[in-house]
């Protein structure tokens, strides 16, 4: 546990002092916050749409800047590959767990961070617009989205092992897309209904900003809160295994 | 016992032999140099003494722990510093440093005083809070080296340390591998011959995987019947194996 500690100490501290973390991780989030909300001032009341009112708009904020903790995430595992620091870390007593644990509680960190910096925004945004906000709602759903954070993190460890630096964003790009149509970001998957929203289900995409949309609505029924968290944490269980199984093979694969 | 031990280590990949069988001692405190071209075989050999690298036949023991059966015992005992220097890019000096003795599970106490100890000897005092990526390539490597001796090993994995250094790089870093000898067993690994000259104990001339010639300079020079290590590579090079 101690050297998995060192190694997030490292990887903390790679993450913060590169810019592209704080325009990713941070900054993006922040910008389609504020502009889906000058949006959500153009949609006339009576068209009865809600989905980009600040308290829904919140938990797919929430969801969506968590898609680029994954891209963070494989370039930092891709780009460690690339060069030799994994190899002297290979020759100290470190074992795969290690490396996987310092990779993924830095990005939680982070992930958690952001969480905060959207609930904050979308607080400042809910006092200008005077849009219906819960400040305990939106803290409850930073909680919950940890799987959701989790799993993302999975997927950035994932193609960040399989792929290498050049390969792995542009994967991460197509989940980050994904996320955000069959996430339900952007969208009314419910709304639209149909066959659109039978393939929102099949992805965990859509359970993530269920479950963070119910939790900033203080709605904590097994429907919209508890059934979607189960699905998410069920899915980032099996990415973190996946992640974990593939960076062993890899480590295993590049000491053969 | 031997600090370095190897019967028939060969490493075989798809279409390539890289290493063929070489059977090697190497005393405690002995600065052992592997001598060769490019493709020679010298970091796959060293690649497996640090276990980084699985030997397809044949054994290797690392102060007499095996290197297929035993490699977190080896592991505990070695520092590697690879051909690319490997360190934390966005880290300053000092966490690099810092952060080799939080892996190795050193105490605070003890982490700060080999902390300090490694930039009082290698000369990294004026550049400790200066991040690793803005380093020149000769305060990198003596970073890498530094990394790679803060757990105090007792066998010490040097790869192509000088590769790319300008002369007084070079002729720097060599002083600072001169003040480690007989403190611990090194193994070099080089192309560059004046360096395999200066530094070492005993030679191995590598030539296509395996040894061609191994011992001191003069015994080299003895066999190969000529003086200078150039000389005595060229013809044993041209000349066929041992």
């Amino acid at each position: 546990m101690k050297r998995a500690l060192a190694f997030t100490g490292r990887n903390i501290k790679e993450l913060m002092r590169d810019p592209l973390s704080y325009i990713f991780c941070l900054g993006f989030p922040m910008i389609m916050l504020v502009i889906m909300s000058v949006i959500n001032e153009s949609i006339p009341p009576e068209s009865g749409m809600t989905l980009f009112q600040i308290g829904k708009l919140c938990g797919g904020i929430l969801i969506f800047g968590q898609t680029f903790i994954m891209l963070f995430t494989a370039l930092t595992v891709s780009q460690d590959r690339s060069g030799s620091f994994l190899v002297r870390m290979y020759a100290t007593p470190m074992v795969s767990a290690d490396f996987v644990a310092g990779y993924t509680l830095p990005l939680l960190i982070i992930a958690l961070a952001q969480g905060l910096m959207t609930v904050a925004a979308s607080f400042v945004i809910s006092l200008i617009s005077g849009g219906e906000f819960s400040i305990p709602g939106a803290l409850l759903a930073t909680a919950a989205s940890i799987p959701s954070a989790l799993m993302f993190t999975g997927f950035g460890i994932l193609f960040g092992t399989l792929f290498n630096e050049k390969a792995a964003p542009g994967l991460c790009s197509i989940i980050i897309s994904l996320g955000s149509f069959l996430g339900s970001v952007f969208f009314d998957a419910e709304g639209t209904g149909g066959v659109m929203l039978t393939i929102c289900k099949i992805f965990p995409f859509f359970y993530c900003t269920k479950c963070a949309r119910a939790a900033i609505a203080l709605d904590l029924s097994a429907e919209n809160f508890l059934i979607p968290l189960a699905i998410v944490s069920a899915w980032a269980v099996v990415l973190t295994g996946l992640a974990a199984l593939a960076f062993g093979s890899r480590m295993k694969a590049d000491l053969s | 016992m031997y600090a370095i031990e190897t019967k028939g280590l060969v490493k075989k990949y798809k279409t390539k032999t890289a290493v063929k069988g070489i059977d090697l001692t190497v005393g405690e405190g002995e600065l052992f140099a592997l001598l060769g071209v490019n493709g020679a075989g010298k970091t796959t050999t060293i690649r497996m003494l640090a276990c980084l690298s699985t030997p397809s036949e044949g054994e290797g023991f690392v102060e007499g722990h095996s290197i297929l059966t035993d490699k977190t015992a080896v592991k505990a005992m070695i520092g590697i510093s690879p051909q690319d220097t490997a360190v934390a890019e966005k880290l300053t000096v000092r966490e690099n440093l810092a952060f080799i003795a939080d892996v190795y599970g050193l105490d605070k106490t003890k982490a700060k005083a080999r902390v300090d100890e490694m930039i009082s000897m290698f000369g990294l005092g004026e550049y400790e809070n200066t991040r690793a990526k803005t380093l020149s390539g000769g305060w990198k490597r003596k970073l890498s080296i530094a990394m790679a001796l803060l757990p105090e090993p007792r066998v010490l994995f040097l790869d192509e340390p000088t590769l790319g250094l300008d002369v007084l790089a070079r002729r720097e870093l060599w002083r600072a591998i001169k003040k480690l000898k007989g403190k611990m067993t090194i193994i070099l690994t080089t192309h560059y011959m004046e360096e395999a000259e200066e530094l070492s104990d005993r030679i191995a001339i590598m030539i296509d995987g395996s040894f061609a010639a191994v011992g001191t300079l003069a015994e080299i020079e003895r066999k190969a019947g000529v003086t200078g290590l150039e000389n005595a590579f060229v013809a044993i090079a041209e000349g066929g194996r041992e």
